[in-house]
């Protein structure tokens, strides 16, 4: 019985195992493997009214585009998300395995998880997926943003494949093409023309994550950036005190073609 | 003793008698359908009664809190095994009902050398449009009715059947005031009706027979204003929506008592001495 309000336990208790998915001791490794789909941008920033963070849309599978409209910026409740780098069906099923166990305990426990609490329900998955993480056929880089309603703040979390959790002060990247932008974010946030990112409006914020995106997307292949010819543009999600909230493709688009492209 | 047919049914009639017993005191539920979604209404005296179980289920108890606590445990772990395998939409209530709640509650009752469960449970589910509600309810011997736009707990079969009437009786409600105070309505009746037929231990049976009489006649309605007023003014106006129009996958919403007041302020009133 799930008293405790522990979804996973009652997952396990009707014969559910996450690794079972993808198990690690039968020799399968991500050398033998090498097009598992993996390779992304995303991050997450703080800025004036709370965080924002993004997320480019391609998935890939070693040097084939596999799909261009993925969602890797995933709501997870109404104050927080996780926006996925690595082997995404191992990505997709931790999100919703917290979607579900945070519904769960609310409900059953007639109170909201803590966001710490929820902090730790991540880090737990990721600990229990380490054989596949370390195998490379499930391995899992998330960044977590949310608002803390204890403390009235935006936090964001990042995570290595273990499931060790640090707190990022202003920014977190992940994926591929991250190591690209994590330069230009420390640059500008540091000796930018608008100060720290945490104190930029939603305006040049989001102007900002157009050009990060655009910039990894030249230096990484597995990073989609933005085709504006196509109409696609990153998945940027907004949290804060009000919840989360998506950042409409129009203003996107506006802002691409008046700030970034000229 | 019980290996004998007769016997076996004795003990059954017997527990008939306790459970009713047991629920003399409860407090009726009420639950509405209408265009914007699911009404669910109750009073309680501290303890909730009404409890969201998945995105678009609600659930609302009669009987003992720790009974109720069990159940809902049940039905919780069912619908969120069911949504994360499958999908959300394929979490409804007449599964939940069918095969999660009815056996449990048939077999509890019927293993006498076991405790039943006191408890009476309604399950409501919001569909996509009005003709999609449904709304169950099941008695504490596992017996259970489906309904579209009306479900009730009551204390007895004889008060539900007087609420049933009422409700075909009345107009169908359009807003979220006209549900409330249709489902307080059908509150205050059954809780007065409950209140006539609950008789001292002292009194005989001839006593019984005539309050049969009694819980036909629908009391009018200042009696049943006066008695909701009493009620409210002592007792916690408990009262869940669930909203067609949220426009999110989750429906489940508490009304507060600031947003409760404004819609029926008469009841909310100070009881005149007299």
């Amino acid at each position: 019985m799930g008293q405790q309000g522990d979804f996973l336990q009652v997952l396990q208790e009707q014969g559910y195992a996450m690794d079972t998915l993808f198990p690690s001791s039968n020799g399968i490794s991500a050398l033998a493997h090498p097009d598992l789909t993996t390779g992304t941008t995303v991050f997450a920033m703080k800025y004036a009214d709370g965080v924002l963070v993004a997320g480019d849309r391609r998935a890939t599978a070693g040097n084939v585009v596999m799909y261009d409209r993925t969602d890797k910026v995933l709501e997870i409740d109404r104050f927080s998300v996780m926006a996925i780098a690595g082997v995404p069906a191992t990505a997709f099923e931790m999100a919703r395995v917290l979607e579900h166990s945070f519904k769960y305990y609310r409900r059953s426990q007639l109170q909201d998880l803590s966001f710490e609490g929820k902090l730790r329900a991540l880090s737990t998955l990721l600990k229990n997926n380490a054989p596949a993480a370390l195998a490379g056929t499930g391995t899992v880089v998330p960044v977590y943003a949310g608002y803390d309603q204890l403390e009235g703040c935006g936090k964001i979390f990042f995570y290595d494949i273990l499931g060790a959790e640090f707190e990022a002060v202003e920014y977190a990247v992940s994926g591929s093409g991250s190591s690209t932008i994590r330069g230009i974010l420390y640059y500008m946030n540091r000796w930018g023309n608008n100060g720290p990112v945490a104190g930029m409006n939603e305006e040049d914020a989001l102007t900002f994550i157009l050009r990060l995106m655009t910039s990894a997307a030249e230096f990484d292949s597995a990073t989609g950036g933005v085709d504006a010819q196509a109409q696609l543009y990153p998945i940027v999600k907004r949290v804060s005190a009000e919840g989360v909230r998506t950042i409409p493709a129009d203003r996107l688009k506006s802002l691409y073609s008046e700030k970034v492209l000229t | 003793m019980y290996e004998e047919p007769y016997r076996w049914i004795e003990a059954v009639a017997n527990r008939r008698n306790y459970l009713d017993d047991q629920f003399s005191q409860g407090n009726p539920l009420v639950a509405v359908s209408f265009a914007k979604g699911i009404l669910l209404v109750t009073v309680n005296r501290g303890t909730e009664k009404i409890y969201e179980i998945y995105d678009r289920i609600a659930l609302g108890g009669m009987g003992h809190p720790a009974d109720l606590e069990k159940l809902r445990y049940t039905l919780l772990d069912m619908a969120h095994v069911e949504g994360f395998q499958r999908s959300p939409s394929d979490v409804t209530v007449a599964r939940l009902m069918k095969n999660g709640l009815a056996p449990v509650i048939k077999q509890a009752f019927e293993e006498i050398y076991k405790a039943p469960y006191i408890t009476k449970v309604l399950l409501a589910e919001v569909g996509a449009t009005q003709d999609r509600d449904r709304i169950f309810s099941i008695n504490y011997d596992g017996m259970y009715e489906e309904q579209k736009e009306f479900g009730l707990l009551a204390a007895s079969p004889s008060i539900r059947e007087s609420l049933v009437e009422e409700w075909k009786a009345q107009e169908r409600p359009t807003s979220l005031q006209n549900a409330l105070e249709v489902s307080l309505r059908l509150w205050g009746i059954s809780s007065l009706l409950q209140a006539s037929t609950s008789v001292p231990d002292a009194e005989e049976e001839e006593t019984v027979s005539s309050t049969i009489d009694v819980v036909s006649t629908i009391p009018d309605d200042e009696a049943i204003a006066t008695r909701i007023k009493e009620t409210l003014a002592k007792e916690t106006l408990e009262c869940v929506l669930l909203d067609r129009e949220s426009g999110k996958m989750e429906t489940y919403r508490t009304l507060t008592q600031s947003e409760l007041q404004p819609l029926i302020p008469k009841y909310f009133e100070p009881v005149k001495e007299s």
